[in-house]
């Protein structure tokens, strides 16, 4: 619904592959002259096989003015899209869409909230690289191997809060808060009207949701599934 | 693109713009009217002779149109993207006007009141024009109420766009009829 992006198929290289956990990668692609795209927007890729035709969805992780495209991909190792890409020959060339979404950085007075679980951190990567600094970040995961970008983050937000789910190690940050970031949410997020950002899991954006309705009223929402 | 996230079980739902707000809200109202009418229009289409590709098209561009006021009427004026929302401009409401001149040509005058009906296109196509109304005042209400700003040059080619909409749906009406060889169904009160 914006002016200043339309969707378009591309083609691009990828360049490299970072690991960021033994389940997560970066993926590099060299960047089409005139891919155009605003922080926190995502691209498709489609594969056709015989049996179906398969799309997956995948933020950027770099600002609009970066010379080239990266992504946050999370191998389940269920075999699908993110497998074929932690595997994929570096220099093979892949045909996406993009930029799509709407999830993107509304700036206001209010403080923004951004509430990420997993790689669903990967918009406001994209964000805090674009210049956005300010804001309070919670990044749930289960533990801490995948606090991606935990120092970048540390470095931007005005506050930044790990959220660990299920086990705590010599390696949690000993600021992290031990439970689901809705927990944090409901019990330790003062009072007031923030703009959320919610990006991540359905089930998180939906306990997120109603929390914030009951807490946060006159708040704004925008919301982002990852999966 | 997933669906459902399970946010709106209790009755509120999130604008465009953010906030969120109960799911019987005159802007809910409003746009959830814009989106019954660009329903209807897909059945308006899939109803077409296959041969009428002109229609379909102008059709298919008109859903696009109902898209865009959608996500205007779906976003507070304050709201910091409002500005970079697309808008509907002038040269979609000259396109409306072009289509009824092209159309009117092929009718013959109109001397009575007609009753909606004929053919199966043409009958879908009144109730669009119907829903198109409905549209119209739900949005006029919520200008009267302050929550969108009529001020707006956006606004205001929206609101001419939606009051110009109604009436090529009722020449297209008549023109599905025509292209059926049905004739319109006379009021003869």
């Amino acid at each position: 619904m914006s002016r200043d992006s339309v969707s378009k198929a591309y083609r691009a290289q990828i360049i490299d592959r970072r690991w960021l956990s033994p389940t997560t990668f970066e993926l590099g692609l060299r960047r089409p002259s005139a891919f155009i795209f605003q922080a926190g927007q995502f691209i498709r890729f489609r594969r056709d096989d015989i049996t179906e035709i398969m799309e997956r969805d995948y933020s950027l992780i770099v600002a609009p003015s970066d010379p080239d495209i990266r992504l946050l991909v999370r191998d389940t190792a269920a075999g699908g899209y993110s497998t074929f890409l932690g595997k994929t020959e570096i220099g093979t060339a892949l045909e996406f869409m993009g930029p799509l979404g709407y999830f993107t950085y509304q700036s206001d007075a209010r403080p923004a909230v951004f509430v990420a679980t997993g790689t669903g951190i990967a918009p406001f990567v994209s964000m805090a690289r674009s210049g956005i600094s300010g804001f309070v970040l919670l990044h749930g995961v289960q533990t801490a191997v995948d606090l991606y970008y935990e120092a970048f983050f540390r470095r931007l937000a005005l506050r930044y809060v790990p959220c660990l789910s299920i086990t705590t190690d010599a390696s949690s940050p000993r600021d992290a808060f031990h439970g689901r970031v809705t927990v944090f949410l409901a019990d330790r997020l003062p009072p007031g009207r923030y703009d959320f950002y919610l990006s991540g899991r359905r089930e998180m954006i939906r306990d997120a949701t109603l929390i914030i309705d009951d807490r946060f009223s006159g708040s704004r929402v925008y919301s982002e599934i990852f999966y | 693109m997933k669906i459902y996230t399970g946010g709106g079980d209790r009755g509120k739902t999130s604008l465009f713009s953010g906030e969120r707000v109960g799911k019987s809200d005159d802007r809910v109202e409003a746009y959830g009217e814009i989106d019954e009418l660009n329903a209807i229009l897909g059945v308006v289409t899939a109803s077409l002779p296959v041969d009428q590709n002109r229609i379909r098209e102008e059709i298919h561009d008109i859903q696009k149109d109902l898209m865009i006021i959608g996500a205007l009427l779906a976003t507070t004026p304050d709201a910091p993207h409002f500005g970079t929302l697309e808008r509907i401009g002038r040269d979609r409401i000259r396109d409306l006007e072009s289509a009824m001149d092209r159309m009117e040509l092929e009718l013959p005058p109109l001397k009575s009141f007609i009753l909606p009906g004929g053919s199966m296109p043409a009958a879908w196509t009144h109730v669009a024009r119907t829903i198109c109304r409905r549209a119209e005042r739900r949005i006029i209400r919520v200008g009267e109420q302050g929550m969108i700003n009529i001020e707006l040059e956006a606004v205001q080619n929206l609101l001419i766009y939606i009051n110009r909409l109604s009436d090529y749906l009722f020449m297209l009406a008549r023109y599905c009829n025509r292209v059926d060889g049905v004739p319109d169904i006379q009021w003869k009160g």
